[in-house]
């Protein structure tokens, strides 16, 4: 009985595959094992072999299409089958006989064929060929290979936006500007000369690293059940021991590397909270890995400083100075922005006093910290000024329950509040 | 009832015969001159046909033998300061006049063959087997055989090609104030090709001192001359444009030597041209050593008829009877001849190592070199060094505001003033006040005898500004009323003017200017509305310029009149009245040569054009708000654009946008996008894109032809497509 061939899923979760070469000619005798055909998907390219013994009929596409996982790709026959058993099989699998003794790729999504566009102003009719996108090769411009070629980029990790998905130079330099970048930044970069528009507004492309942001933090918050908790923590002290050390030293600590030593040995002292989430289980750290936000010229960077907990505080300034240097001169690598539990943000600077971040999953949880100022505060039952930072965790409800977050960002109070021991 | 009244010609038609008298009163010096030279040329094809069968002459070797008499008889009285040119078939008419330039004295029978004589054998010979030491270095062959100091203006494979070039040659002879003139050879399958037509008129019409010499030898290839027309005394042609025309037998040296003495009195005192039709014989087939008869198209009989009449034994005959001279002599002359040319054949073949004895080859040395295939396509631009260049960018004087097409009429009056050799030719040029545009405006009232308005003949007055420029007395300006009619000129535009330097060896120069006009929106339909530059392009020699504004255009025009090659000059209708500054005196500077003007600078893309498309894409520019180098081109030829500028716009933007108004068949950009992404592909970031117009030339209804042509609508479209296939990001 005649039967019908289907595109293979070559690759799990290939929706499509490109037919490379017939190993054997239409009409042939094929043993089980032998290779009827070599399958191509844009990861690998692999031998077909036949699953029954018989007849490899009849082609229903040729070299070099594409199709579908699924579609029908030739008619497989037993002894005996005539051209009535192959009609039937044809009719059954859905292709015209008629059109499938040409081999007519009819079922196939195939290349190129040229097609008219609709005119774009009555006078003006544009004749551009379609372009239709093709499993069987990557296309990149001829300047886009050059720059690749000259900086040992694989293109394979570039996605193209331009006709038909080919790789254009803006797909490169965002590329180029990701690999360099913080995977999940609040970066904001400012695309170059945005064409005016009589409209009264402007269209600013989004970029690649804004497009990731998106994409990202959208899913984060809308996948990630997030809480919120704050503290308004008392840095009289943290404020005149920053200063001390500082002209002790002849330093500059920043209030960011004594609040990311806080966090680190909040950690130590709550050990539960130093997990992630994960589909199957949570993974948890012996380390506290935090990513600290760094600005440069390019967009915001989040190296990720590892084992905080065995860093003194000069370490830690020193680590994250020199992560700061490596982003701000493009050298920094893709490893350093990867990992950690948890993260810092800080927009004290800009004068914001309370504030509450996105998670950058996988990590559980990010601290928004804002501005320490000074506020009336109630000490011993009367009105008096301090200092006062207010903080924020966000915390993905999934890897930590409130009770273990409030311990988390109580053990941080404290440390922030007696930040002689943050020196120890 | 009506009257009858028989009409005259207005100049006569007459059948001319030498008699015994005037073989007996004829100078027996020019008798043996004419003897010599016919044995020279017999001897001298025998060897062509002879080298031809053992396969070394590449191409057809189209013989004479059996012609001479009429190439003779009519050359041997001419003054070296006399001009001929010919056809396919035209070893013979440049032999007699070269032997008659080296030899001016004429021929000694018993020392037939001088140094000189034996150096002008060698040389054509040399040229016919496509060798270097030819005369026209090999690249002429047979049938392009010239030498200019002997008045050996160049013969022609396109037949009648040659000769409205003849009477541009003539026409300066006549301007010159000489009293010389062009005869120019042709047969009689040309007779009825419209560039030998047109240039009869012309030359009647001007009294210009040409020699239309018709060799009719009965057949075009194997057609017969009365299967070709309905008057095979073809001689009839020239009576009809008031020509005074002769009929001689050819085969007779002395009836063709008094017919052109007849015609040469009449044409020398200024009267206009002549045409004389010598009836001739070739006694083989159209090419090769083979008679016609062999081909079934003529029979034996008719060829041992013809051959009876042989010139050679004809005039010996006559000579021998006048008591000049006897067999012994003939022999002998016939013999010198002959050895003449083994000798000049030993020189140029050589036994071939690898073949059987006797298998000749040509001597290896003796090729040109192939790197010398593009040499002299155009000049080397020296004649330009040292002038005085402006831009606009670097002229700080006073400045008028003129329109363009006044700046048009402005400059040519500027250099007709500073150089008399200009002169103007077209279409209605003279009257109108400067033609159909005003572009020639106030010139002719100026220089009355130097703006020429000419037939409607664009063949004849093209290819007689080509023998104008030839000659190097004149700098001729063509003009075409429209561009379209290029098609109409297109054997003297593209086969003659375009190639003439570079198939002669790569010297001459062809100082031409044709200007034209692109008038696409102006109604004037399918055949007048097209832009010629992309065919231009596409031609070898030419050089092509377009201006967007006045400045450049004065400055492009002294480049194009002081270049020594044929340079087209396109002008646009739209930019005639649009208004631009030129210094207010001072119009003698010349844009830098073969430079690009950038016009606007943007990161976005590089956007290519010319001519009035400059500013369609300055508006689309504006209306978008895109950012682009806008690149005005103004030299347009293979050898002349500025890839400097170019490329570096294209290795700083990465992406192309080039813009043109017509038909996009025709358009130009073709080439320019083929050189671009061949010279800058690792720079592209997308195809070279282009705007242009339909395919369809542009209809006379408004609608239609706003659709089929590019303008800034057209721009805008094709810069947001560039910008589109940037990608999403």
């Amino acid at each position: 009985m005649a039967s019908v061939v289907r595109m293979p899923e070559v690759l799990a979760g290939a929706t499509e595959a490109v037919l490379s070469t017939w190993s054997v000619a239409e009409g042939t005798e094929v043993a089980v094992g032998d290779v009827l055909a070599e399958i191509e998907t844009e990861k690998a390219t692999v031998e077909y072999q036949a699953e029954e013994a018989g007849t490899l009929a009849r082609f229903l596409i040729q070299p070099g299409d594409s199709a579908d996982v699924g579609t029908p790709i030739a008619i497989f026959t037993a002894p005996g089958d005539d051209d009535a058993e192959i009609s039937r099989a044809l009719a059954d699998a859905g292709v015209n006989s008629a059109a499938a003794a040409e081999a007519a790729p009819t079922l196939v999504e195939l290349t190129p064929s040229p097609s008219i566009a609709e005119p774009q102003a009555s006078l003006v009719v544009d004749q551009q060929p379609a372009l239709v996108p093709s499993a069987s090769r990557l296309f990149a411009s001829p300047l886009v290979r050059r720059l690749a070629r000259e900086s040992g980029v694989d293109l394979a990790t570039v996605t193209g936006t331009g006709p038909g998905g080919r790789i254009v130079r803006k797909d490169f330099d965002a590329h180029q500007a990701r690999t360099s970048a913080a995977p999940a930044g609040t970066v904001v970069a400012v695309a170059p000369g945005p064409p005016r528009n009589p409209a009264g507004y402007v269209e600013v492309a989004h970029t690649g690293m804004r497009k990731a942001i998106a994409r990202r933090l959208s899913e984060s918050k809308s996948t990630v059940p997030h809480f919120y908790l704050s503290a308004d923590c008392r840095v009289d002290r943290l404020v005149q021991v920053r200063s001390e050390v500082n002209a002790a030293k002849g330093v500059k600590y920043s209030l960011n590397d004594w609040v990311v030593k806080a966090v680190a040995m909040a950690f130590m002292e709550v050990p539960d909270a130093n997990v992630i989430w994960g589909d199957t289980a949570m993974r948890r750290f012996d380390s506290a890995d935090i990513s600290v936000a760094v600005a440069t010229e390019g967009g915001l960077f989040t190296p990720v400083i590892r084992g905080v907990e065995s860093m003194s505080l000069g370490a830690v300034n020193t680590a994250i100075a020199e992560a700061a240097g490596r982003a701000r001169s493009g050298t920094i690598k893709q490893e350093e922005i990867e990992g950690g539990s948890f993260a810092v943000t800080n927009l004290g600077m800009y004068g914001t006093t309370e504030f509450a971040a996105i998670i950058n999953p996988p990590q559980w949880g990010i601290l928004a910290v804002g501005a320490a100022t000074q506020r009336p505060v109630v000490e011993n039952g009367s009105l008096a000024v301090g200092s006062v930072m207010t903080v924020t965790l966000s915390a993905d409800h999934r890897a930590v329950d409130g009770a273990l977050a409030a311990q988390w960002l109580a053990a941080f109070q404290r440390h922030i509040e007696n930040p002689v021991g943050l020196l120890l | 009832m009506a009257t009858y009244t028989p009409l005259e010609p207005a100049q006569p038609w007459i059948q001319v015969q030498a008699t015994q008298e005037d073989w007996g009163s004829a100078d027996p010096a020019l008798l043996a001159t004419m003897l010599g030279q016919l044995h020279l040329i017999r001897a001298f094809e025998e060897t062509v046909l002879e080298l031809a069968g053992e396969g070394l002459v590449h191409g057809p070797a189209h013989s004479s033998i059996g012609q001479e008499g009429g190439a003779v008889g009519s050359a041997v009285g001419l003054r070296s300061s006399d001009a001929v040119n010919g056809s396919h078939r035209g070893h013979h008419q440049f032999l007699a006049k070269a032997l008659g330039y080296v030899a001016p004295n004429g021929l000694d029978l018993q020392q037939l063959v001088t140094p000189d004589i034996s150096t002008v054998l060698d040389k054509t010979l040399a040229e016919i087997l496509g060798l270097a030491r030819g005369f026209c270095k090999g690249r002429g062959g047979s049938m392009h055989l010239q030498w200019h100091d002997a008045g050996a203006l160049g013969t022609n494979a396109i037949v009648g090609g040659g000769v409205p070039l003849a009477a541009g040659n003539a026409f300066a002879q006549k301007r010159a104030g000489t009293s010389d003139l062009t005869v120019t050879y042709f047969g009689d399958g040309a007779v009825n090709i419209g560039s030998v037509l047109e240039s009869m008129n012309l030359t009647s019409a001007w009294d210009i001192p040409l020699i239309f010499f018709i060799e009719n030898n009965l057949y075009a290839v194997s057609t017969t001359v009365e299967e070709a027309t309905g008057e095979p005394r073809l001689s009839g042609r020239g009576v009809g444009f008031a020509i005074p025309s002769f009929r001689v037998d050819g085969m007779d040296p002395l009836s063709v030597y008094l017919t052109m003495q007849k015609a040469e009195e009449y044409v020398r005192a200024g009267n206009g041209p002549a045409v004389i039709e010598a009836e001739v014989y070739r006694f083989f087939h159209q090419n090769g050593a083979f008679p016609g008869s062999a081909f079934g198209y003529r029979s034996k009989e008719e060829e041992e008829s013809w051959r009876a009449r042989d010139p050679l034994t004809m005039m010996a005959d006559q000579m021998k009877a006048l008591g000049l001279i006897n067999d012994e002599i003939v022999a002998s002359v016939r013999q010198q001849a002959q050895e003449a040319m083994s000798a000049v054949a030993a020189t140029l073949v050589e036994q071939d190592p690898e073949g059987k004895p006797g298998v000749r080859r040509i001597r290896p040395d003796l090729w040109p070199e192939p790197s010398f295939v593009d040499v002299g396509v155009r000049g080397d631009l020296s004649e330009l060094s040292g002038a005085r260049t402006q831009e606009r960018s670097d002229y700080t004087g006073e400045v008028i505001e003129v329109r363009f097409v006044d700046a048009v009429a402005d400059v040519m009056d500027r250099n007709m003033s500073a150089d008399d050799r200009i002169l103007v030719l077209g279409e209605d040029i003279h009257r109108l006040k400067g033609g159909t545009n005003g572009a020639t405006k106030g010139l002719a009232e100026k220089f009355p005898d130097r703006i020429l308005g000419t037939p409607i003949s664009e063949n004849a007055f093209t290819g007689l500004g080509g023998g104008l420029a030839l000659d190097g007395r004149y700098r001729p300006v063509v003009e075409f009323m429209y561009p379209d009619f290029m098609w109409v000129a297109a054997d003297q535009v593209f086969n003659q003017i375009g190639k003439a330097r570079h198939m002669f060896g790569g010297e001459s120069a062809v100082p031409l200017v044709l200007r034209t006009k692109v008038a696409m929106g102006s109604g004037y339909g399918s055949q007048h509305l097209m832009d010629p530059a992309g065919i231009f392009a596409t031609a070898p020699g030419w050089r092509i310029m377009a201006a967007s504004n006045p400045y450049d255009y004065v400055g492009m025009m002294n480049a194009a009149l002081a270049c020594d090659d044929p340079v087209l000059m396109i002008e646009h209708v739209d930019l005639y009245m649009t208004k631009g500054e030129i210094p207010a005196e001072g119009l003698d500077y010349q844009i830098p040569y073969g430079t690009a003007s950038l016009v606007r600078e943007g990161s976005e893309m590089t956007v290519l054009t010319y001519m009035s498309m400059v500013n369609h894409t300055r508006d689309a520019l504006d209306s978008t708000g895109i950012e682009a180098d806008l690149v005005d081109l103004r030299f347009l030829d293979r050898a002349s654009l500025d890839w400097d500028t170019v490329g570096e716009s294209i290795r700083k933007t990465n992406n192309v946008l080039i813009v043109e108004q017509g038909a996009v068949g025709t358009s130009y950009g073709g080439w320019l996008a083929d050189e671009i992404q061949r010279r800058f592909f690792d720079y592209l970031d997308q195809p070279v894109q282009r705007v242009t117009g339909s395919e369809a030339s542009p209809s006379i209804s408004k609608v239609l032809e706003r659709a089929a042509i590019a303008q800034t609508a057209e721009v805008e479209a094709g810069l947001r497509r560039v910008i589109a296939a940037k990608g999403a990001r």
